[in-house]
């Protein structure tokens, strides 16, 4: 697995994918062309892949998200160094911190 | 706005047949935009909102208002529109102006799209900037009825003043879902891009100044620990630590802090936006806590306090140097019973202590 900041790219084998994963709608790229895994409220800055690809979105254990990098991408973002992820299938997960009472995202 | 798509996976090196999009009719540049129209802080374009007010009653077959009045925050547009005669304002025209058109574009969308992908256009839009615009709306009209209500008898006059708004810039979320089609929202979309909260009535629309002042966290939260979170120019304003509502006397007490006062400070919420302003790292070293555990994931502290839960807390250090050279150092609170550092980082995660293995992190 992979962290960037606040999110970590967790790999899945395809043979333990559920089998709706392939109907699920892919998420539109952002005006640069990349799939952003998160993206900063205030700042505007992403963690985002560069590549080809697809990210979907997930809900339950194979969620939040999923993403499928048939030949590999970079992870970039404005604050961290880039990273390169070996192709294959990824879950995507944001961090999380305990709250009393509630469970907030970190906000990076 | 598919061809726009394909354009953007080509320049990406994307090749691919023939794939269903949940962005089919979604451009994410506009939902950009109307994120920005949102948060949009400053002087209204005065003209604009009057013509864009002007546009929507005549989109809704009414005649336009007599006048359009200026307030400087929603807090003085309540206050006038509860200070004025029916006679003098008409009556409110909201329904007509604002709520039938809505409704129709609603159903258009609903009904040409379908369920599923009118669900999934919402998701990839409006929903994006919902629960912050919401939020921050739902903490306005608190701060309304807070201002103008004397007595809680007053209250039920202030909320039925509020249901007369249509809240200008913060109806981004559904304007973004609505974006690119029809025409008949156009007045009220006009009014979104160029003021804040306004209140249509037959004869009068009061249109209220957008914020000078709007200071919230990654998360989306109000959150200022030097002045107001939400200010407005006629003075109304709100103060929030990362979301929570605090008194404005509260922060003026914050930076002479001591951890003796934190101890002290009974309200819970309260102490831990001292704790959090403080900072972790200097009550821990000032108040002499010790780690409860240390490896290479980071550290576990623990700050005991009196009739609360444990504050437990990793602290982890970021493998990204800053452009200075240093790593910067932060904390994450984790459930009290969390046992060892690595424990809980990977709990951040939603992960068992055992799986979590990052071969790389940045």
């Amino acid at each position: 697995m992979y962290r960037q900041g606040d999110v970590l790219m967790v790999p899945i084998e395809e043979a333990a994918l559920p089998e709706h994963v392939s109907g699920l709608p892919e998420e539109p790229r952002d005006a640069r062309g990349r799939m952003v895994l998160a993206l900063g409220e205030v700042t505007g800055h992403a963690h985002a892949v560069v590549g080809a690809g697809a990210l979907r979105r997930e809900t339950g254990a194979f969620g939040p998200a999923l993403l499928h990098l048939p030949d590999g991408g970079r992870v970039v973002h404005e604050e961290h160094a880039a990273i390169s992820l070996p192709k294959g299938w990824y879950r995507v997960v944001r961090q999380r911190e305990y709250v009393p009472g509630s469970v907030r995202l970190v906000a990076d | 706005m598919k061809g726009e798509l394909a354009l953007d996976l080509e320049a990406a090196g994307g090749a691919r047949g023939e794939v269903r999009y949940a962005g089919d009719g979604v451009r994410p540049a506009e939902v950009e935009e109307w994120r920005q129209v949102a948060a949009a802080t400053g002087a209204a374009d005065r003209a604009a909102a009057e013509a864009g007010v002007r546009l929507a009653y005549r989109l809704a077959g009414l005649a336009e208002p007599e006048r359009v009045e200026w307030a400087g925050s929603p807090r003085e547009a309540t206050a006038r529109v509860l200070a004025s005669a029916q006679a003098e304002l008409g009556a409110s025209v909201r329904d007509v102006v604002r709520t039938r058109p809505w409704a129709a574009e609603r159903a258009a969308l609903h009904e040409g799209l379908g369920r599923a992908a009118w669900g999934e256009r919402w998701g990839l839009t409006g929903g994006r900037l919902w629960d912050t615009t919401h939020a921050l709306a739902e903490r306005i009209r608190t701060g309304v009825v807070e201002a103008l209500a004397e007595t809680p008898q007053d209250e039920p006059a202030v909320r039925l003043a509020l249901l007369d708004v249509v809240l200008g810039q913060h109806d981004a979320p559904w304007l973004a879902a609505f974006a690119g089609t029809g025409e008949r929202l156009a007045g009220i979309a006009a009014v979104a891009r160029s003021a804040g909260w306004w209140w249509p009535y037959e004869k009068v629309a009061i249109i209220a100044e957008r914020p000078v002042e709007l200071h919230r966290d990654e998360a989306g939260r109000l959150d200022r620990g030097d002045g107001p979170a939400l200010a407005f120019p006629d003075g109304f304003a709100l103060y929030a630590w990362r979301g929570m509502p605090v008194p404005a006397t509260f922060l003026d007490g914050l930076s002479d802090l001591t951890p003796e006062r934190i101890r002290k400070e009974e309200n819970a919420e309260l102490r831990r936006v001292m704790l959090e302003f403080y900072g972790y790292d200097r009550y821990l070293d000032e108040s002499g806590a010790k780690p409860l555990h240390r490896d290479e994931t980071g550290v576990l502290w623990r700050i005991d306090l009196e009739n609360d839960e444990p504050v437990v807390m990793v602290e982890v250090v970021n493998s990204t140097p800053e452009p200075d050279g240093t790593c910067r150092t932060y904390w994450l609170r984790v459930p009290p019973r969390t046992r060892t550092a690595r424990e809980g980082v990977a709990w951040t995660f939603g992960l068992g202590e055992e799986v979590y293995a990052p071969v790389r992190e940045t």
